[in-house]
């Protein structure tokens, strides 16, 4: 892996020292990991809108676990609680219950899409600059 | 020593991690990847590994299910980002647990422990390419250590025998010993006309079997579970009449 490049700040919105840990200076694969958040995070939240439109809260929670996960690869560990939390209250819960927190929970999910995706585009430029 | 494995996985990015996490180290080699346990138990059908690093929650089948369905022992790391899990991995015998997402610097400290213990559980351990270890002469006893001294046991007293993580409870109608092995050591050791192993965790005398309701052996009012992947070979070990 290479060297972090000491220009290179996360944003202050996610948590900054575990995603050091966890790329250990490959900005190169941080930007193909945050690329692939991208990607996948809407596949796997058409799964979460449509078990909620179901009420199927089986299989919401089930499917907010998969997001839960991604959200913590690229250093939204706050998110990853607020979605754990929501994920236990599925199982005691019901889908009137849980309305409020489900709306909340989708202003956190586009405003973390719209940092990561910010933060894509200053890791591509980063990188662009480095080479 | 390299180990071999397969990650069972069913989000990319997790994957990928891992698999990058293993070429860094170069102490482990990844045979393949599956999304999903029904492809995994196809690979593990026609290769083993020495090590499994598996999701709970997947589509379809989860992880501890495809325990049940595995023939054979190898090391378990569960990877999941529940840590609900933990009893459960407990119970499973399971060598390690990470939560995702994890570090390099916790992947290795995983790694390096199982070397550690597949080098102390001796060459039967140590890597699934690795010739059986011999069987124990056809005596009609064997010896243990146990309380801090060496036991010998007659087969035929064995009810059966237990894993419980890196030791092994050998139970017979009098006493139960525990002994610093692996089940996968003993079952080297033991398998044949008599013992057999009817899941991941339990080695069973056959001729000590009082009867057989559901996936529960019962033997002296002990209740041992049948592991999916076990019940064919017990059905055609049985004397079905």
């Amino acid at each position: 892996m290479q060297k972090i490049h000491p220009a290179f700040v996360f944003d202050e919105n996610l948590n900054a020292s575990f995603l050091e840990e966890l790329f250990e200076g490959d900005t190169i694969y941080a930007e193909t990991v945050f690329e692939d958040f991208l990607k996948d995070l809407p596949v796997y939240w058409e799964r979460v809108e449509a078990a909620y439109d179901e009420r199927n809260l089986p299989t919401l929670g089930t499917s907010l676990h998969t997001c839960k996960t991604l959200f913590g690869y690229v250093g939204f560990t706050d998110l990853q609680e607020l979605c754990q939390q929501f994920e236990n209250k599925c199982a005691v819960n019901s889908v009137e219950e849980l309305r409020v927190d489900y709306i909340l929970l989708i202003q956190r999910k586009e405003r973390a899409q719209h940092i990561i995706e910010k933060e894509y585009t200053r890791l591509r430029l980063f990188n662009e600059e480095k080479q | 020593m390299k180990l071999s494995c397969i990650i069972v996985e069913d989000i990319q990015i997790a994957a990928d991690f891992l698999r990058k996490f293993c070429e860094k180290s170069d102490l482990v080699e990844v045979k393949g990847h599956f999304m999903n346990v029904a492809d995994a138990l196809e690979f593990l059908d026609k290769e083993k590994v020495d090590l499994l690093f598996l999701d709970v929650e997947m589509p379809g089948a989860n992880g501890f299910e495809l325990l049940d369905s595995l023939t054979y022992s190898p090391m378990i790391v569960l990877t999941t980002s529940k840590t609900e899990y933990a009893f459960n991995a407990f119970q499973y015998h399971v060598n390690d647990y990470l939560k995702k997402p994890f570090t390099y610097k916790r992947f290795l400290e995983a790694i390096e422990k199982l070397q550690q213990q597949a080098a102390e559980a001796g060459p039967a351990q140590q890597t699934a390419a690795t010739p059986n270890a011999s069987p124990l002469p056809d005596n009609d006893f064997l010896f243990i250590k146990a309380e801090d001294k060496l036991i010998k046991l007659k087969k035929d007293d064995i009810l059966f025998l237990e894993s419980m993580r890196d030791y092994v409870k050998f139970v017979t109608p009098a006493k139960s010993y525990i002994t610093y092995s692996t089940l996968k050591n003993m079952e080297e050791k033991l398998i044949g006309q008599t013992f057999l192993k009817v899941h991941r965790s339990y080695i069973v005398n056959i001729n000590k079997i009082d009867d057989i309701r559901g996936n529960t052996i019962y033997v002296l009012g002990n209740q041992i579970p049948i592991g999916k992947g076990h019940k064919e070979d017990l059905e055609t070990r049985l004397n079905i009449l």
